[in-house]
């Protein structure tokens, strides 16, 4: 119990207000004794209406003792409540902070190249897309140290990660990842459309679709139906670059008949609309060709 | 008299008592708080008590911080590598319900994505939305719309190719032509830098060293002036390469003169040059050719 009378620096009280009563009652043991002179009843009487006048006056100061004590206390822990809730809001507003960088950190995966801080370096992630179809991830994990080197990676061994590496891994790693991007993406690009072809386009290929695993070698014999035949070619699809999406070298022949100038065109244009287009693009194309085709038989 | 005072003196007692009472409760109230003046003990006791409870909570904010920390060096880190500052990023998903059941166990989602920041010295706004497809076998997702602003708009090379990716919805096109052809852009301003510097006189950048052509002036003969147009190409696939020209400005009794037509096969020339000695060279040996005169 603390000493109140002692560190009181109020200086109506002195001494506290437990002093003050501790007087009073010293006081009233010497009015007491005064008093003992009157006859008896009186005596009692001033008594205790002295008492009563002193305990009321006593009554009143310690009343507005604990009034003063509670402000106190109020205004202290309302002080603690203000400085807690900065806390809070402080805490609210780093935890907005974070959530916002984990955001855009997560958005890197829209430009092809993202990736996470590990121990020893940088986990790159190469995302891929083929005109706004999302695609395949791939990663790289690197060790960043002079010279940094891949710890391990998911690229499909077809791919000429040690050529890159070799070129550019160890002078510069900005270069190095957006050509190992151009690789991998076009690679990726290249896969969708020929499983494209065989998902929507089955019907249409009469000998079924035929790559290798990088998707740059294509060959398949698809059917043109016009009004009275239907006639079979045959496609031969090289990418020699390996970072484009288009074929370099496209070949269609006609499939055992025999050729005549009108289907040559079909054949000249196919040869075409395969090397500027994507492949089931340009499948998707044939119908409407095939509309064409059509009008032109009959005038 | 008597009998009042006595009932008189009965109150009395018992305002006594009770004021005592009241007293006593009030003492009792008194020192359970802490005396003014007094470091408020009692205070930090209650106080105490509230951080211990959320004692969590302070330590995690000190956690926060260094997990943003981490966090930021982490998108330092991202942005150096790749070469793209993302500044803003913020995305809103919508569930589409999918009210025609044409397959079952498929549902719908489409994300509305913002996305702004810069790549050197080209800024870029971007919105897209994604929908994202959920059948049994397979997830897809699929760009549907992309919205491109691009700062500065006076590349029209650039402004060109941000409406062809906006067309095919192709936005990782977008970001990696652009980088390609920001690199081709610090190149050419290095090289022009270079070369005005080496060669002060001659060399004549019209807008400075962001300029897409070079003049080569001869100060010997006035007037004989060769002019490499440098222009950084997008083509339909966003293949990023450069495409330099040569312009040849002569006074017309040169022209005359000019036999051989050496003039009028400068421009293929030049392009048979590049493709033999790369940018560079054919560069530094264009320029040293009307040097020689200069010197």
């Amino acid at each position: 119990m603390e000493p109140v009378n002692t560190l009181c620096q109020d200086g109506e009280s002195e001494g506290g207000v437990l002093a003050h009563l501790e007087k009073l009652e010293v006081q009233m043991s010497r009015s007491h004794k005064k008093s003992e002179e009157l006859p008896r009843v009186q005596r009692d009487e001033n008594v205790l209406r002295t008492k009563i006048h002193e305990l009321r006056h006593l009554r009143d100061k310690l009343r507005a003792e604990v009034k003063r004590r509670q402000a106190r206390v109020k205004a202290c822990s309302a002080n603690v409540e203000t400085n807690q809730t900065a806390e809070i809001s402080e805490q609210q507003v780093l935890e907005k902070q974070k959530e916002n960088v984990k955001a855009i950190l997560q958005a890197y995966r829209f430009t092809g190249l993202s990736g996470k801080l590990t121990s020893r370096g940088v986990c790159v992630c190469i995302s891929t897309a083929f005109e706004g179809n999302l695609l395949d991830s791939f990663f790289v994990d690197l060790v960043m140290e002079k010279p940094p080197w891949i710890h391990h990676h998911s690229i499909p061994v077809f791919i000429p990660l040690e050529k890159i590496a070799a070129a550019y891994l160890q002078s510069d790693l900005q270069r190095f990842l957006f050509s190992l991007c151009e690789y991998v993406n076009a690679y990726s690009g290249r896969k969708y459309q020929a499983d494209r072809l065989q998902s929507d386009f089955e019907a249409l290929l009469t000998v079924p679709l035929q790559r290798n695993s990088l998707c740059n070698l294509l060959s398949f014999t698809y059917k043109v139906d016009g009004r009275d035949q239907s006639f079979s070619f045959s496609a031969r699809l090289l990418y020699e670059d390996l970072t484009a999406t288009l074929p370099t070298d496209v070949t269609v022949t006609y499939q055992g008949m025999e050729a005549s100038t009108h289907w040559e065109e079909h054949r000249a244009s196919h040869e075409i609309l395969f090397r500027t287009k994507p492949l089931h693009q340009v499948f998707a194309s044939f119908s409407k060709e095939v509309e064409k085709l059509d009008l032109s038989l009959v005038s | 008299m008597a009998f009042e005072a006595g009932g008189s003196m009965d109150a009395e007692a018992r305002e006594v008592r009770a004021l005592e009472a009241e007293i006593a409760a009030l003492q009792r109230r008194c020192q359970e708080l802490p005396a003014p003046g007094e470091k408020p003990s009692g205070v930090r006791k209650s106080c105490q008590k509230l951080p211990q409870s959320d004692s969590e909570g302070w330590e995690s904010s000190k956690d926060l911080r260094s997990h943003l920390g981490h966090l930021k060096s982490e998108l330092s880190f991202l942005s150096t590598l790749t070469g793209f500052n993302i500044r803003n990023y913020s995305k809103k998903i919508e569930a589409v319900t999918n009210t025609e059941v044409t397959e079952e166990g498929t549902t719908k989602v489409l994300q509305r994505h913002r996305l702004s920041g810069n790549c050197n010295m080209v800024t870029f706004q971007l919105e897209f939305q994604v929908l994202e497809i959920q059948t049994k076998e397979k997830l897809s997702s699929a760009i549907t719309d992309l919205n491109i602003i691009m700062e500065p708009t006076e590349y029209s090379e650039l402004s060109e190719f941000a409406c062809r990716a906006e067309e095919r919805r192709d936005l990782l096109m977008f970001f990696q032509s652009l980088h390609f052809f920001v690199e081709w852009y610090e190149y050419r301003k290095h090289t022009f830098k270079h070369f005005k510097e080496k060669y002060p006189d001659t060399v004549h950048l019209p807008e400075g060293a962001c300029s897409h052509c070079m003049e080569i002036h001869s100060t010997s003969r006035p007037g004989f002036e060769l002019v490499v147009v440098w222009r950084i190409q997008i083509n339909e696939e966003g293949k990023v390469s450069p495409k330099l020209d040569l312009l040849t400005k002569v006074p017309q009794r040169a022209l005359v003169l000019d036999k051989n037509r050496v003039i009028e096969t400068a421009p293929s020339s030049f392009q048979t040059l590049l493709g033999v000695l790369g940018i560079e060279a054919a560069l530094d040996s264009l320029i040293k050719l009307l040097c020689v005169g200069n010197n």
